[in-house]
C-alpha cells in the first residue's frame, strides 16, 4: 500500500501531480517543474518532505554509539547544532546519508532517506549490542516541511521569529502558536528552514505558511524540482549517487570527514585507507555540450573506452543547459575540470565537459 | 486538437491532410509529459514500420520514446520544435505535429487507432 502524508489532500486540492516515491504517494509538481524551480531560486518554496524518517537516539550511550555508527565526530556537535554524516557498513559502503542534530545531552535527532529508513533501523540496531541506548522511530509522528528561497527567512522572521537558528543549527520555536522544531537546513542549495512538526498540525501549517508567503511570492514545489535543485547544487541523492558500494571517499564527501577522529567507526579502515591511498571510482560534474540529456545509468566514454556511468542527470534551469554526476575509474587524473568525455544517449556518443561543483553556487551559509 | 485525428494508445496521433500524414503525440501525453526540453527527429526520407520508435521527447523528468501509428516514409520534420522544444507546452502554438509522413498503410495499419474522442475517454 502506498503510504500518504497528512498533507495529501493539500496536494490533491493544489492540482499536484502525484507519483509514488519511496512507497509514498507524492506531488511531482503542482505547476510545472521549470517554473517550480524557478520560484524556489528566485523567492520562495514550499514543500512537504514527511516522508523522509526521523529517529531519535537517546540514552547514557547516545554519544558513543553515534561515534561508532558514523565517520563524523559527534563529540564536537554541541546543543542545537547539525552535521551532515554518513551510515557506512563495514566496508565503507554507504547505507544512507543523515543529518544528525544534538537536540541535548544524550539526545540526538537524526532525519534519514524515506527509502532507507527501515534499512537505518535495522543496521543502528544491529550495531547496539553493549550500548545503552535507544532508537526511536518516530518518522509516523511529524511531518515535516521545508520552506526554501532567498525569502524564505524574510518569510520566517515575518511570523514574530526573533532569531532564526544559524546555518545547520535547529531551535524550538513556536508558529502560528503551533510548538516545532525549526532548522536552518534544506535540500536546494537556498537558504531556508525545515519544520518539523506534530502530524495534527501540518495542514495547518501548511496553510498558514501559503497564505503568509504570498506576498513573498511562494508557491509548493514538487519532487521534480527538489531533484533538479538538488542536482545543480550537487548535492547527493541516495539511490542514486550513493548506494551500499560507493565509500564517502568516492562520493566526493571526504570534507566531510574528519581525519583526527580518534573512535573507531564502521568502514573506517577503508575509509582512511582511501583517503591516503585514493579511491576506486570518483564522482565527477559534467555539462552537455549539445542539447542532449544525460539520465541515471547512461555510460561515460573515453577515447572511445567505456570509463564509468551517470548517477544523476538532468536539465539546469539555472545555467540553461543539460548537467549531470558520474563515477568514473582509474586513472582517476585522465578526469579534471576541463577534461572532455562523452555520454552514450540511444547509441550514440555526445561530448561533455567536466566542470567545478557545485552547478550553482550555493546560498545558504547563514 | 483536430477532431479527426486517430491516436494511439501509446499516445501518438495520425491526421491526413491532403496526400500526406501529419504525426504527432497528444494534448494528453504533453500535459502528462510537463515541461519539455529536447525533441529528437529523425531524418527526411528515412522510412519506419507501425510501432518503431521514431522521435525521443524529453521531459525534465524523463525520456520518452515515440512510436510511429502508421507505417511512412518521413517528409517533413518541424524543426520549429526541436530548436525550441517549450513550444510544445505553449497552448497559444499550434503546429505541434512532430513529421509529415507520405504512407501507403492499408486498413489493417488503422484497425487498432481510435477516434480522438474515443482516446479521451480511455485516457480521463
Amino acid at each position: 500500500m502506498t503510504k500518504q502524508t497528512f498533507l495529501h489532500d493539500r496536494h490533491i486540492e493544489l492540482g499536484a501531480r502525484m507519483v509514488d516515491f519511496a512507497g509514498w504517494d507524492m506531488p511531482v509538481q503542482y505547476s510545472s517543474i521549470i517554473e517550480e524551480h524557478k520560484t524556489v531560486r528566485e523567492n520562495v518554496g514550499l514543500f512537504d518532505v514527511s516522508h523522509m524518517g526521523e529517529l531519535i537516539v537517546h540514552g547514557e550511550d547516545a554519544l558513543p554509539f553515534l561515534n561508532k555508527i558514523v565517520p563524523q565526530n559527534i563529540s564536537k556537535l554541541v546543543d542545537k547544532k547539525a552535521v551532515y554524516c554518513q551510515l557506512p557498513n563495514k566496508q565503507g559502503g554507504l547505507i544512507d546519508d543523515l543529518i544528525i542534530y544534538k537536540l541535548e545531552d544524550k539526545k540526538y535527532l537524526i532525519i534519514a532517506n524515506a527509502s532507507r529508513v527501515d534499512e537505518d533501523l535495522n543496521w543502528m540496531t544491529r550495531n547496539q549490542l553493549g550500548f545503552n541506548v535507544e532508537i526511536e522511530n518516530i518518522s509516523h509522528k511529524y511531518s515535516l516541511i521545508a520552506v526554501q528561497g532567498p525569502k524564505a527567512c524574510d518569510l520566517i522572521m515575518s511570523l514574530g521569529e526573533n532569531y532564526l537558528p544559524p546555518f545547520f543549527s535547529i531551535k524550538r520555536s513556536e508558529l502560528f502558536n503551533i510548538n516545532v522544531w525549526l532548522s536552518r537546513t534544506g535540500y536546494t542549495g537556498e537558504d531556508g528552514v525545515e519544520i518539523m512538526v506534530k502530524n495534527e498540525f501540518a495542514e495547518y501549517m501548511w496553510d498558514k505558511l501559503l497564505e503568509a508567503g504570498k506576498e513573498y511570492g511562494i508557491k509548493p514545489i514538487g519532487l521534480g524540482a527538489r531533484d533538479t535543485l538538488r542536482l545543480e547544487a550537487a548535492l547527493h541523492l541516495y539511490g542514486n549517487d550513493l548506494n551500499e558500494d560507493t565509500t564517502p571517499i568516492e562520493a566526493g564527501l571526504g570534507w566531510s570527514i574528519p581525519k583526527d577522529k580518534e573512535d573507531d567507526y564502521n568502514g573506517k579502515e577503508v575509509i582512511m585507507r582511501q583517503i591516503k591511498e585514493g579511491a576506486g571510482k570518483k564522482l565527477i560534474g559534467f555539462r552537455m555540450l549539445d542539447k542532449s540529456i544525460a539520465r541515471h545509468e547512461y555510460e561515460v566514454y573515453s577515447n572511445g573506452e567505456k570509463v564509468g556511468f551517470v548517477t544523476s542527470g538532468g536539465v539546469s534551469p539555472i545555467r540553461g543547459e543539460n548537467i549531470g554526476l558520474a563515477y568514473v575509474y582509474p586513472p582517476l587524473d585522465n578526469y579534471n575540470v576541463g577534461s572532455t568525455i562523452q555520454i552514450m544517449i540511444r547509441e550514440k556518443l555526445h561530448d561533455a565537459e567536466i566542470v567545478k561543483l557545485p552547478f550553482v553556487a550555493k546560498r545558504n551559509k547563514g | 486538437m483536430d477532431e479527426n485525428m486517430l491516436c494511439t494508445k501509446t499516445h501518438e496521433y495520425v491526421l491526413g491532410k491532403n496526400d500526406k500524414y501529419e504525426v504527432g503525440i497528444t494534448d494528453y501525453a504533453i500535459e502528462q509529459l510537463g515541461d519539455i526540453v529536447f525533441v529528437e527527429l529523425p531524418d527526411i526520407n528515412s522510412e519506419f514500420s507501425k510501432g518503431e520508435v521514431f522521435a525521443t521527447i524529453e521531459s525534465v523528468k524523463a525520456a520518452s520514446e515515440i512510436y510511429m501509428p502508421i507505417s511512412g516514409k518521413v517528409v517533413e520534420v518541424n524543426e520549429e520544435i526541436v530548436n525550441s522544444p517549450e513550444l510544445l507546452n505553449d497552448e497559444a502554438y499550434a503546429e505541434k505535429w512532430l513529421i509529415k509522413i507520405e504512407s501507403d498503410a492499408d486498413q489493417v495499419e488503422f484497425a487498432d487507432l481510435l477516434d480522438y474522442s474515443d482516446y479521451k475517454e480511455e485516457v480521463e
